[in-house]
């Protein structure tokens, strides 16, 4: 970890975001166009800006580079898109549906909605091969495996080509024989194929979950295989010494190797940093509650943090799909730059959730598209740049932006240009808010105790007016905004979960040394990766949690040990913890009754030194040095709206302390912050935008 | 907006009332001994204001949130001037407007400097309430008094101090105490989550703008419902749904329902035969959760959900001593069941003919198990409810094929059916199979939703199995046309499979299995809407590779021919068969 540069690499759908820093505190921004076909591509692209403004060749600058981390998307778009590999299910006879009947439930939310339809099955029903076997639930084996079963539903992947074989056993985590051996047979029957084994992906109680987690992980593996392994073997090939390491759900990264085998802990790997990367930010001006609203050219992601702590998810519905594994809550829209305006067929304006992604792109970047998106809009109202983005890297056409929005906005609409892109950007405004209110108001927040942090390239565009309709009047933007994840990447720790199924009772005569020696197995694996990968022994970190309950009931309570040793001394301790959890959450506990294990897990984490923030020069409050030029802008004022002749400022000019006054448009290299009338920005020495609202 | 509130404020009032009703139904199933609680979600939580209005209903099961209106009420009522700080109040009782004596009901009032402002309210399920057949389903009562334990209003917590007399009292008449005494605390738990939450709520914004936004959601509610029976065509609508007899010896039982509308408003009168000494009577307070429910198919409407949805509507529940107006000594613990769905479909198609385009079709009925035994791994006794035993196919809409696995109507999705390894863990059963099955779904254009099967084996003991409900005669009915050839296939029943052989039940029934021994709880599916023969070919081919149709059922409900050994449609015999069954 001594090395000169570290280089984070976000892989977004429309861009690709680097964000590189030498140890000198340094920390430059670059984009490239996203190619998602071949991920490599983009980041050639990537690595050319990088060595032309450093002056060194690429291959100097990886050999000098620690961390390259990529944090990716392409999992999570693979499932939004359906994009998945075609997978076959091995399952306990009689048990084929539980991944279709979803526990009988219908979401909250749809429970009176004639139209909502039901989730869309990963794995179809006829490549769901019930095999006979079973374990009980004292972990006997009660029917042997029916191995001809298993060949049976090998033959049948056979046929249908299936790429990925998920194999899920009722009660599995308390006998993994049968799920060996199944997984054995498929290995000679169907060489090559990836699999995917419930009790080593999730091995806790739950079948359903289990199942399911397991369904993810086979569905998105050989996507995710191949593209970790094209990155992998494009950066040795130029000079890359140490492995890449990837980003998880999780808030922390892996090696490629780990999290292709792992695929259902990459799937919001993207956004799972951008928490990590707010408070980076936000601490200096003492604020640790924070939204961050992070909007690219595809999509829209909102997290919250409150006192500094990020929610975890387990044992969730992500996209309508259960899973079990630790995840950072992200809430995810299809709302960005280049989601598409269109009129349904009862006449109504929507945005989204299609877009035209990189290629075409929006109708403005002159490639082809001739769908408007909100970035056409962006362009018409006068917030973006009329003739380019990227200082000049990125031409843009502002005459393509009218005729698309003319073509299917404004001549449908019988309206101004001006006001059917207004009427686009209000839409998805409206669209991001109703998002933002599920992550706060749903969940009992008050969002006006909340900053408001923005982030992604187009994020910052929108920012003040989300804020205004979230009565937020505290906004974030740093300079980094349009690489905020990309950011967040390179200050975070590398981070294993492991977690066991731990049954038992927890009380002074319980078998301690039995979980010490499972906490012991499951650390020896990490403590081994990380040593090789390089973190010296005090830099390797344990965070112990018990899932515990009191005898009788189903559900735990996840009680936080640190790295405390578990033993008779300190089973009073993790006792009282139980209690005091339970009190917390629940307003009572009791202490009188004997409590349980369930599940033990333990999160292993290797110590990436911090880096220093940048400096900015500092300045008066006097910006008029940086201001650019002036252009027509639209906003909305009482009684419609207007084009005003607004300021432009050049953000690289910006000296810290200077203050601009709304309306008004900052430009930095790779956003622009819209300003609106009522509100005020100030740059601090940290390099961030203080957006307050007068 | 007339009243001083700004939107923001009243979205976050909105969205802490609904976190905190969320909140408590997350406290009581994370805390709950019994499956019903702690997996099924047989529970309902919600918050009335200080006049004893609901004005937050959440998402839980619809069939016990109508009910809970009335029934506050006459809880509050009965204590009048009575209530203090700190008391917590208990109540089952139809007479007073409880549903079945098995859902139990906790009241907690909410002080805030002095003043009652809110109640927080917590219903749920519990696994037994003492009466000779466990779990309470006791097909052979006459009357109610032979059904279990009734509990009149009575206050658990007096001014914070427990009455520790009144709980032994009530628990020493239950089964499996341990759980039942754990499942209390839960409630407790969860009424009392919610009062943390309404108090920060008031600290921070104050009584009077929180009272504000609350009669603003209200008045949302009414103006929604009002917006929507307002675009009917005023008259007089009327139809009616038949209760099956599920070994009563009564006959079919006919529910009829006149819906007038005249402007805004609608009045809603139910016309039901005499009372039965059979567990399907519905007293009052269970009957206005039938009738909502049907209202509440029809109509669709977004949330907020509270009671002014319901002011612009008159009930008339028909008759004492009718089956949907009970009186004592009506025994009624299947109510929340049958006639319960029976009585929300009558009111559905009586709507349905004022807005024909608003059909929707029924979703299967419940028809579940219970089942008690002692479990031998710790000596105790146990007794539960099986949710996963209940869970039937949707209806079919105008828009599209009903979901698979979502009911039973009652509970409208509301349930979780529970893991299984979690239902083994908890209780000493295999469970054999648990799926969906063929030709179950009514035939339409748009196809009902699968039902399911869920099959168990008592492990080292015998176990006793209770039914309860109906549809294991009547599919669920259909809309806009649909109907169905293989209606066997789309029915409930139990099938007991012995070393003697296979035995099928189609009445209520307690009966006892051994280890070695299964008991099959099949449960029906919803109905179709459409024409079947209207369906796409591919739907029904990509129904048929998938097991959710048969060949057999392909070509009798849709006319769709498949190849022979194949999963291929033969389109030419397909088309003749569909342009024979046109023209005749």
């Amino acid at each position: 970890m001594a090395s000169k540069y570290r280089l984070g690499i976000d892989a977004g759908g429309t861009f690709t975001d680097f964000v590189f820093s030498d140890n000198e505190g340094n920390i430059r921004l670059f984009k490239s166009t996203s190619t998602p076909d071949d991920g490599t591509q983009a980041i050639d692209a990537g690595l050319q800006q990088i060595s032309a403004a450093v002056g060194r060749s690429v291959a100097d600058i990886l050999a000098d580079t620690d961390l390259c981390i990529n944090g990716t998307t392409i999992a999570l778009n693979a499932l939004i898109q359906f994009k998945g590999v075609k997978v076959g299910l091995i399952c306990t006879a009689g048990h084929e549906d539980s991944i279709e009947i979803r526990l009988g439930h219908k979401e909250d939310g749809h429970r009176y909605d004639a139209k909502y339809p039901p989730a869309r099955m990963l794995v179809p029903r006829y490549l769901r091969a019930p095999v006979r076997e079973r374990i009980r639930s004292d972990g006997k084996v009660h029917i042997a495996l029916h191995e001809e079963d298993v060949r049976a539903a090998c033959e049948l992947f056979r046929r249908e080509a299936v790429q990925a074989v998920v194999i899920s056993f009722v009660w599995s985590v308390l006998d993994r024989s049968h799920e060996h051996r199944a997984a054995e047979i498929a290995r000679e029957m169907l060489p090559g194929v990836f699999l995917s084994i419930g009790s080593e992906v999730f091995p806790q109680m739950r079948e359903y979950t289990r199942t399911s987690t397991a369904i993810l992980n086979g569905y998105l593996g050989p996507v995710l295989q191949g593209y970790v392994s094209g990155i992998d073997a494009y950066m040795r090939k130029r000079g890359l010494r140490t492995p890449v390491q990837y980003f998880q759900s999780n808030g922390g990264m892996a090696t490629g190797r780990a999290m292709a085998q792992k695929a259902v802990y990459a799937v919001n790997s993207g956004p799972a940093s951008a928490p990590q990367a707010g408070l980076y930010f936000a601490k200096p001006l003492g604020i640790d509650n924070i939204i961050t609203v992070d909007m690219g050219g595809t999509s829209f992601d909102i997290t919250l943090t409150q006192g500094g702590r990020t929610n975890i998810s387990k044992n969730i519905d992500f996209l309508r799909y259960r899973i079990g594994v630790p995840m950072i809550q992200v809430e995810t829209l299809g709302a960005g730059g280049g989601s598409i305006a269109w009129i349904d067929k009862s006449g109504l304006l929507l945005v989204g959730p299609q877009s035209a992604g990189a290629v075409p792109g929006p109708a403005c970047y002159g490639r082809g598209g001739r769908e408007p998106t909100v970035t056409d809009a962006n362009v018409v109202l006068g917030y973006l740049h009329p003739k380019y983005l990227l200082r000049g890297r990125l031409k843009l056409d502002h005459q393509a932006a009218v005729d698309a929005i003319q073509a299917r906005v404004a001549g449908p609409f019988d309206m101004t240009v001006d006001a059917a892109a207004y009427g686009i950007f209000r839409i998805v405004n409206n669209n991001m808010v109703g998002g933002m209110r599920r992550v706060s108001i749903e969940r009992g927040h008050d969002p006006r105790d909340f900053a408001l942090v923005g982030a992604g390239g187009a994020g910052p565009l929108h920012i003040t007016a989300l804020a205004a309709e979230m009565g937020i009047r505290q906004v974030l933007v740093p300079k980094l905004a349009s690489g905020l994840c990309a950011f967040g990447q390179i200050i975070s720790d590398v981070k294993y979960n492991y977690m066991s199924a731990c049954p038992m009772r927890l009380d002074e005569r319980a078998d301690f040394s039995a979980i010490r020696d499972l906490y012991a197995s499951m650390e020896r694996d990490a403590n081994d990766a990380l040593r090789a990968e390089g973190f010296a022994d005090a830099d390797i970190g344990i965070e112990r949690s018990m899932d515990l309950r009191y005898v009788g009931q189903v559900h735990e309570c996840t009680v936080e040990l640190g790295s405390m040793e578990i033993s008779a001394a300190t089973f009073p301790e993790i006792r009282a913890r139980l209690d005091r959890l339970h009190k917390q959450l629940f307003t009572y506990d009791e202490p009188e009754s004997l409590a349980e294990v369930v599940n033990i897990e333990s999160t292993v984490f290797g110590r990436v030194p911090k880096l220093n923030p940048p400096r900015y020069a500092q300045g008066g409050a006097d910006a008029s040095a940086a201001k650019d030029h002036e252009r027509a802008v639209v906003f909305a004022f009482d009684g419609g709206i207007r084009r005003v002749p607004t300021p432009i400022y050049d953000g690289a000019k910006m000296l810290a302390g200077n203050v601009v006054t709304g309306p008004a448009v900052i430009e930095e290299e790779t956003t622009s912050i819209v300003v609106e009338p009522g509100w005020v920005a100030k740059l601090d020495p940290y390099g961030t935008y203080v957006l307050t609202r007068t | 907006m007339s009243r001083h509130v700004d939107r923001i404020t009243l979205s976050v009032v909105r969205g802490v009332l609904e976190t905190t009703q969320r909140e408590m139904t997350l406290t009581l199933e994370k805390t709950a001994r019994s499956s019903v609680f702690n997996t099924a979600h047989d529970y309902s939580n919600a918050i009335f204001d200080h006049r004893a209005e609901m004005i937050l209903q959440g998402q839980d099961i619809p069939i016990h949130l109508g009910s809970l209106m009335p029934a506050m009420k006459a809880v509050a009522g009965f204590f009048g001037d009575d209530l203090h700080e700190g008391d917590v109040i208990y109540h089952n009782d139809p007479r007073y407007m409880g549903s079945h004596i098995l859902d139990c009901c906790m009241y907690n009032p909410v002080f805030y400097r002095g003043e009652l402002v809110f109640w927080t309210v917590c219903k749920g399920h519990v696994t037994d309430i003492g009466g000779p057949v466990p779990a309470g389903y006791n097909p052979d009562a006459k009357d109610l008094y032979a059904e279990g334990l009734h509990i009149p209003p009575v206050k658990l917590w007096d001014r914070g101090k427990e009455r520790k007399d009144v709980v032994n009292f009530m628990l020493s008449n239950m089964r499996a105490r341990r759980d039942q005494e754990g499942d209390l605390r839960a409630q407790y738990g969860a009424v009392k989550v919610g009062e943390r939450n309404l108090i920060a709520l008031l600290d921070k914004y104050g009584v009077r703008t929180v009272r504000d936004c609350i009669d603003e959601l209200m008045d949302m509610a009414d103006r929604q419902m009002r917006a929507l029976i307002g675009s009917l065509p005023d008259g007089v609508y009327e139809d009616s749904a038949l209760v099956e007899d599920a070994g009563h010896g009564y006959g079919d039982l006919e529910i009829k329902a006149r819906v007038e509308i005249r402007g805004d408003t609608c009045k809603i009168a139910i016309d039901s035969p005499p009372q039965i000494p059979y567990f399907i009577n519905s007293y009052a307070g269970n009957s206005v959760s039938g009738v909502y429910l049907g209202l509440m198919m029809f109509a669709q409407v977004d949330p907020p959900y509270n009671e002014g949805l319901y002011r612009c509507v008159e009930l008339d529940l028909g008759p004492k001593g009718t089956l949907c107006n009970a009186v004592e000594p009506a025994p009624s613990v299947n109510c929340t069941t049958t006639p319960m769905e029976t009585l929300a479909d009558a009111v559905r198609k009586a709507l349905e003919k004022a807005a024909p385009d608003r059909a929707v079709a029924s979703w299967g009925h419940a028809n579940g198990v219970n089942i008690a035994g002692r479990d031998n791994r710790n000596n105790e006794e146990y007794v539960s409810m099986i949710l996963a035993s209940i869970i039937s196919g949707a209806g079919a809409t105008g828009f599209m094929d009903g979901w698979h696995a979502c009911g039973p109507q009652c509970c409208f999705g509301a349930l979780t059916s529970g893991d299984i390894e979690v239902l083994e863990h908890s209780y000493p059963i295999i469970i054999h199979r648990y799926s969906l099955m063929t030709d179950s779904g009514g035939a339409g254009k748009y196809r009902g939703g699968s039902g399911t099967v869920w099959e168990v084996e008592p492990l080292d003991h015998e176990m006793t199995v209770i039914t309860f409900g109906e549809g294991r005669r009547f599919p669920a009915l259909g809309a806009a046309g649909a109907h169905s050839e293989l209606n066997d296939a789309k029915v409930g029943r139990l099938v007991v499979h012995t070393a003697a052989g296979e035995k099928v039940y189609r009445d209520n029934v307690v009966i006892t299995i051994k280890p070695g021994e299964r008991a099959a709880n099949h449960n029906p599916g919803g109905g179709g809407y459409g024409d079947p023969f209207e369906r796409s070919v591919e739907c029904v081919a990509d129904d048929v590779r998938n097991g959710i149709v048969s060949v057999i059922g392909a070509r009798a409900e849709y006319g769709v021919v498949m190849k022979p050994g194949t999963l291929t449609p033969d389109e030419e015999a397909t088309t003749r068969l569909r342009s024979e069954h046109a023209a005749a």
